[in-house]
């Protein structure tokens, strides 16, 4: 059992962790994220920075449905506002691309708040529907607004480069995922020990009380929805930059439920929680393929065939799982370990 | 003494149903003013109108000089106004620590930007804030809880933590609305306890709605009887206890008799 733990300062309760061993693990992967294209191919690297994307979207939807408890579907909306605002800044006015990443977010964020202000007074699935609704809105200005996003041809991204390097595609590209990630991250777990991560933990679990604590709901609401979509407009950005082409079928509905499943499966309302089930979710795809070239016959098509629908019914049974055996996510077993070892080899 | 919060001729119709009906009354500085009468006399409604969570149909209510029937619910705790809620309103997925930091969220200021950071002032309001919360939780002698999540705790305990929350507003006016309901007779004490302590010692002035008739005539220095929505008596507790109008909403006429 471990002991011998204590605060010495009051500073030490502040800390997102006050332990060293916490920070020396943190420390390694850090490490090992850094090696990480020298570790994967050039395969591996576009899965891993697919994975970072979809941490970078997962930590944002967490903040607006773990965190303030609101329901979004609108995901794939501010998505398609974040790559699009980039796409169009970079390739027909040539803004550099450290100007045009923070645009995307700033756009989507400003966008947020026009859903976010008729949406106040809606909770649970009402708000969930009218988000819906607006990322259906979002596809059709993409579609008819030509003249700014060029409709149904879609935006090819060119001309992203960051202190002379090709920031779209390789190393650049993967180091610039990171560094975001890595800040958005930050900013998700600082956001959740200030007034303002505790002022929306208070909306979703008793929204009386918290007018009563002093917090203005139309206020805190708006904020969640305007930096929870920073952040996805960001990962829109990233996406645009990867996936060099952005038209609106890559936003489709599905992206919406995916993130959903990504923050349900980490566990609701935990940043950890939000980046364990984007990693996870992000591999099954990668983790079935090779499941199936395991376990079928080499010459079997049945896999490519079904591609699709055998992820969608992956996802489905993950959700299913979850929900079923560990409401509490991913983060909850990663809690109940760690209470396990903290306290061996007694039982609790 | 000087008056803390005045209600004047505040009525509340809820469509055909007056609730409230033309009550007034004072509350000093410095006392505990209990608010009590028989079910659905509608003194939790004018707590609600008090804490600003509902608006009277008329009348005014005034708290330290300032009317109250247009402000906002959230501008209150600001003022210094704080209260408990009659069904519990805690956050109860967060820990102890984190439902008493909501209560400093009118007095901290940090804004996104620094928050997301967390550097310069986020990070020193915070340690702050925490400190004070740390004095709290020694107040209320709860440090054994202050990491677990307040959904776990027992229904004594989770009152002990809202009485914190409000505590941790720092306020002027603290509304209690039954906080012993549903506590044995330990727990029932040590509120009585603490409420005379904040009284005596943080000169906090405390309106409650209460049940318990033993911890009403102990502690209080004012009794207001209310019964279908109009005040029917006021007083010390032993002038309120001879009062023939309370026997009777209480008991009935033929005892009363």
């Amino acid at each position: 059992m471990r002991t011998g733990h204590f605060k010495e300062s009051p500073s030490q309760l502040i800390a997102l962790s006050d332990s060293k061993v916490v920070w020396g693990w943190v420390g390694g992967l850090l490490c090992l994220m850094l090696a990480m294209p020298y570790l994967v191919g050039v395969y591996g690297l576009t899965l891993v920075v697919s994975a970072l994307i979809a941490v970078i979207g997962a930590v944002a939807l967490n903040m607006l449905t773990g965190q303030t408890g609101l329901i979004s579907l609108g995901q794939a909306g501010f998505l398609a506002v974040g790559a699009y605002a980039n796409a169009i800044l970079l390739t027909d006015y040539a803004w550099p691309v450290w100007l045009t990443l923070p645009a995307a977010g700033l756009t989507s964020a400003a966008i947020s708040i026009l859903v976010g202000v008729p949406s106040l007074r809606l909770k649970g699935l009402y708000l969930a529907i009218t988000t819906l609704a607006f990322s259906f809105i979002i596809n059709h200005v993409i579609l008819y607004a030509e003249a700014l996003t060029h409709g149904p041809n879609g935006v090819f991204v060119k001309g992203a480069r960051m202190f002379g390097f090709d920031v779209q595609k390789g190393l650049p590209l993967y180091y610039l995922a990171l560094a975001l990630t890595v800040a958005t991250v930050l900013a998700g777990l600082n956001l959740s020990r200030t007034r303002i991560g505790r002022a929306w933990l208070a909306i979703r679990d008793h929204d009386i009380a918290a007018r009563v604590m002093g917090i203005d709901l139309v206020r805190y609401k708006l904020l969640a929805f305007a930096i929870s979509s920073f952040f996805v407009g960001i990962a829109g950005a990233l996406m645009s930059l990867q996936i060099r082409f952005v038209n609106v079928d890559v936003f489709a509905l599905i992206l919406s439920i995916e993130a959903l499943a990504i923050i349900i499966l980490g566990g609701l309302g935990s940043v950890a929680g939000a980046v364990l089930g984007a990693v996870f979710l992000s591999f099954l795809p990668e983790g079935l393929r090779l499941f199936f070239a395991l376990v079928a016959d080499p010459n079997s098509t049945f896999y490519t065939n079904y591609v699709y629908e055998i992820r969608g019914i992956a996802y489905g049974a993950v959700i299913v799982f979850a929900l079923r055996f560990k409401p509490e996510g991913l983060i909850g077993i990663w809690r109940d370990a760690r209470k396990y070892w903290s306290n061996w080899p007694l039982a609790y | 003494m000087t008056a803390l919060l005045q209600l004047e001729g505040v009525t509340k119709r809820f469509g055909g149903l007056v609730a409230v009906n033309d009550v007034s009354l004072t509350v000093e500085r410095g006392e505990i003013y209990s608010l009590i009468g028989p079910n659905g006399a509608g003194k939790t409604t004018l707590f609600n109108l008090i804490s600003a969570v509902l608006r009277p149909t008329s009348g005014r209510i005034v708290f330290d000089g300032q009317d109250l029937t247009q402000k906002p619910t959230y501008a209150l705790a600001k003022l210094g106004i704080a209260r408990t809620f009659q069904n519990l309103a805690v956050f109860k997925h967060e820990t102890v620590i984190n439902n008493l930091l909501v209560g400093m969220h009118a007095h901290l200021r940090s804004d996104p930007l620094s928050a997301a950071f967390f550097w310069g002032r986020a990070r020193k309001e915070e340690l702050k804030a925490r400190e004070r919360v740390e004095e709290i939780i020694e107040f209320l002698e709860i440090e054994e809880i202050r990491d677990q999540a307040v959904g776990t705790l027992s229904y004594g305990l989770q009152k002990r933590v809202e009485l914190g929350r409000a505590l941790a507003i720092s306020p002027k006016l603290l509304l209690l609305d039954e906080m012993v309901s549903g506590m044995n007779l330990e727990e029932r004490e040590d509120i009585a306890r603490f409420i005379l302590d904040l009284k005596d010692e943080l000169g906090v002035t405390v309106l409650m709605v209460e049940h318990d008739m033993g911890i009403v005539m102990d502690i209080s220095d004012h009794v207001c009887v209310v019964n279908y929505g109009r005040k029917i008596a006021e007083g010390t507790p032993t002038e309120v206890a001879a009062d023939p109008a309370v026997i009777e909403a209480y008991l009935g006429k033929r005892r009363a008799a």
